[in-house]
């Protein structure tokens, strides 16, 4: 199967360096909602455009906004 | 014909030196045989002292040939034989063979330490017809006069053979695996797609590059979390002071938006003023690696450019041997003396001559130790010629550096008062200088923010004028730099002293890494991946760190060149029989990896028309002439298109414009400065300078 981002070998719905972003996505969720009370979908347009995130993150971000 | 001792240098201008401070009237003859320099001296008996050209002799492969691997069989031979650009070495050492045959004693006098006994030992064994075991050996950590006589007079009898067998093992542990690995790669990419890429990895530059690319996954992975601080304007005698909030950060914001809403305007009541006094000691001397470090932090050089300096720097005599691992300054290279030597100078007069006025000078030495030379330290000798900038820089460095090991420890005193406010407590922090000590000799390169707080005390009130809250995210892990990638390298014990420079320029070299603060390319990423699925051993850490281990101890004396050198070819053949297996899937990746790099080379940013595709640096098929296209056009979205410079190179710069925030190519052509070229026709920058022409 292929990565639905980047058409990379898949280690489950993405390829090792998407999966492991998207796990760090899912992680740091709790933090964000703890700090700003916001949603799942908030979280995400948050984190796309934030300057700090590394770019595997805003990719999967931006994946999910659009698939979701 | 009259015989005469042969002294082996390392380098022309060492050779220079050398001659002019043992010739009797330090008016050593000058010659010139087919271009190569050496000079005639007078002492006590004739010398001709000969340079070398660094090394002159390299590993080779014992059969030749470029298209196979693996290959484990080699033989040390001259540089010309296996080098390209090395044609004027074979005259070097015709030159020096003739040489040779009329000496009676042979010194060498190359640096002294691995890589200096292993030139003096090549060129005495291979050029000078195995002369080297009578051969003598000076020891020298300066090209100073006084020391160059001393070290003439008090010959070692024999070369250091420990030093040389642990850089002739390191040289053949690095051939080995640089040849096969870099081999294997590039074999395997030409093998699968017909095209020829040179690829390289070798037994240290593999994990560094695994170091990068692991800083690089942790940034591209990373999520920031947002957090909040709180500084309040604290208003005392109508001046106005900076707190801070006694939370350096909170997780929350409606908690931030409670301590402000508590806060804002209140008077609070100082609970306790506590005041410290610390001493700052001086810094330690410089071994080579903390020159680099500093040189970066303070003027930008690259670990290669202060080391390429110093060792200009050395060659003139102005400071020691720059490539020490010493943070000692051991009383005989007489204190006294440089800075005597060091007063002559306007600018460093006053803080030696204080130095000289102390009774007694003991510099503050660090734990690292070097058996072959003490920290870098000014000769006392000042340049004979105008130093071009970087070499002023460098020069003044170290001389500051000498001069503030020496200083008094420099007394600090620092001050907190804790404020409450509402229940919530703020600080204010005073620093101040008592004594500056070493502080001052080693001015500008220390830079001291004092902040003094007005006399509090207890109970007094204060109150707070404004209460800000400041919204933040965490960072992602910082960007290695030459620098920094230096001290990780020294930090995991890979590499020498003498080495981490040039595998960082390589890494820049062949495209795996790129700008000050590194980034790792697609290529790099690629290359780093392919390993570690198929030969994880050739970027582990450990494998390279025990090797380097071993190698040490060959120079003590502990082990074995031979022992080593089977072990490194134990580990390597399996990692080359199973690359071997693999070979067409490796070739198939590495390929891959080649193609995307070179698209990724070509690729300058978002189009700024459609939004949606990316544009490239394309050639026309009718023309052949290069110009920028957008990749929708091939989807008949985008027709945008821009022209280029035909000359020269022209490469994406990674940066934007500052007038439009387009992206900037940069643009070389020979013979012409490099610039940078926003190709936005209607970017403001231009206008402005067709303004400006137009008013000249």
């Amino acid at each position: 199967m292929k990565c639905k981002i980047c058409d990379k070998e898949a280690v489950g719905a993405y390829c090792e360096a998407h999966e492991k972003a998207h796990t760090n996505l899912v992680k740091e969720y709790n933090a964000w909602k703890k700090a700003l009370e916001i949603s799942w979908k908030e979280y995400l347009s948050e984190v796309a455009k934030n300057p700090y995130t590394g770019s595997w993150v805003k990719e999967v971000a931006e994946h999910l906004i659009k698939s979701e | 014909m009259e015989k005469y001792a042969l002294i082996v240098t390392e380098k022309p201008e060492a050779a220079r030196r050398i001659a002019q401070a043992l010739d009797k009237e330090g008016k050593p003859e000058k010659v010139e045989e087919k271009g190569v320099p050496y000079f005639n001296a007078f002492r006590d008996r004739k010398l001709v002292v000969v340079p070398a050209l660094g090394h002159l002799y390299t590993v080779v492969h014992e059969m030749g040939g470029r298209n196979y691997y693996p290959v484990f069989s080699f033989k040390w031979a001259p540089r010309y034989l296996a080098e390209r650009g090395a044609k004027n070495i074979r005259t070097w050492l015709e030159v020096i063979s003739g040489l040779a045959g009329g000496a009676e004693e042979f010194i060498d006098a190359c640096d002294y330490d691995i890589e200096g006994s292993l030139i003096g030992y090549c060129v005495l064994k291979y050029a000078c017809q195995n002369k080297e075991n009578n051969a003598k050996r000076m020891k020298f950590s300066t090209l100073m006069k006084s020391e160059l006589e001393k070290a003439y007079d008090e010959l070692l009898p024999r070369l250091d053979f420990g030093l040389i067998e642990a850089g002739k093992t390191r040289h053949e542990v690095d051939w080995l695996y640089g040849i096969n690995l870099s081999r294997a790669l590039t074999l395997a990419a030409k093998r699968w797609s017909g095209r020829y890429a040179t690829l390289s990895t070798g037994r240290v530059q593999g994990p560094t590059l695994k170091f990068l690319v692991e800083r690089e996954k942790e940034i591209l992975c990373f999520v920031p979390t947002p957090y909040w601080t709180i500084k309040a304007e604290a208003e005392i005698k109508d001046s106005i002071y900076e707190a801070e909030y006694e939370k350096e950060r909170i997780e929350r914001k409606a908690d931030a938006d409670a301590v402000v809403k508590a806060c804002e305007g209140k008077t609070g009541e100082i609970k306790n003023v506590d005041i410290k006094k610390f001493r700052q000691m001086p810094p330690f001397p410089f071994d080579v690696g903390s020159l680099q470090i500093e040189a970066y932090r303070l003027f930008g050089y690259t670990p290669r450019g202060t080391l390429n300096i110093a060792e200009r720097l050395y060659l003139e005599a102005l400071i020691s041997y720059p490539r020490t691992s010493s943070q000692k300054l051991p009383p005989v290279i007489d204190y006294k003396a440089i800075l005597t030597g060091l007063s002559k100078d306007s600018s460093y007069r006053g803080s030696a001559l204080t130095l000289l006025g102390k009774g007694e000078l003991k510099p503050n030495e660090g734990k690292k130790a070097d058996p072959a030379h003490p920290a870098v330290y000014p000769t006392g000798n000042l340049p004979e010629r105008p130093l071009s900038d970087p070499e002023k820089r460098i020069f003044d460095l170290v001389v500051k550096r000498f001069l503030a090991v020496f200083g008094e420890p420099a007394v600090k005193e620092s001050m907190r008062v804790n404020i409450e406010v509402n229940g919530h407590l703020f600080y204010l922090h005073g620093r101040q200088i008592l004594k500056a000590g070493w502080m001052r000799f080693y001015e500008p390169y220390i830079k001291t923010e004092e902040v003094l707080l007005p006399p509090l005390k207890e109970g007094e009130t204060i109150r707070l004028r404004h209460v800000i809250r400041e919204d933040k995210f965490t960072n992602p892990p910082p960007r290695y730099n030459p620098s920094s990638l230096l001290k990780k390298m020294e930090e995991e014990g890979i590499g020498t002293k003498a080495t981490r420079a040039d595998i960082v320029e390589t890494l820049y070299g062949r495209g795996y890494i790129a700008e000050q603060r590194i980034f790792v390319t697609s290529l790099g990423f690629d290359v780093t991946e392919i390993l570690g699925n198929y030969c994880p051993n050739v970027i582990a850490v450990e494998l390279t760190r025990e090797l380097e281990e071993k190698m040490e101890q060959i120079q003590n004396k502990s082990e074995k060149r031979g022992s080593v050198l089977v072990e490194a070819v134990d580990r390597l053949k399996p990692i080359m029989e199973d690359f071997k297996e693999m070979e067409q899937a490796i070739g198939e990746a590495l390929s891959n990896a080649i193609k995307r790099a070179r698209m990724q080379e070509r690729i300058i940013g978002e189009c700024p028309n459609c939004g949606t595709g990316k544009l490239l640096i394309l050639y026309s098929r009718k023309t052949g002439k290069r110009f920028i296209g957008c990749t929708s056009f091939f989807k008949g979205i985008c027709k945008t298109s821009f022209p280029l410079p035909q000359r020269g190179t022209v490469k994406p710069a990674r940066r934007n414009c500052r007038a439009c925030e387009w992206p900037l190519l940069d643009v070389r052509i020979k013979g012409k400065r490099p610039w940078a070229l926003c190709f936005n026709p209607l970017c403001p920058l231009k206008e402005e300078r067709k303004r400006e022409v137009q008013n000249l």
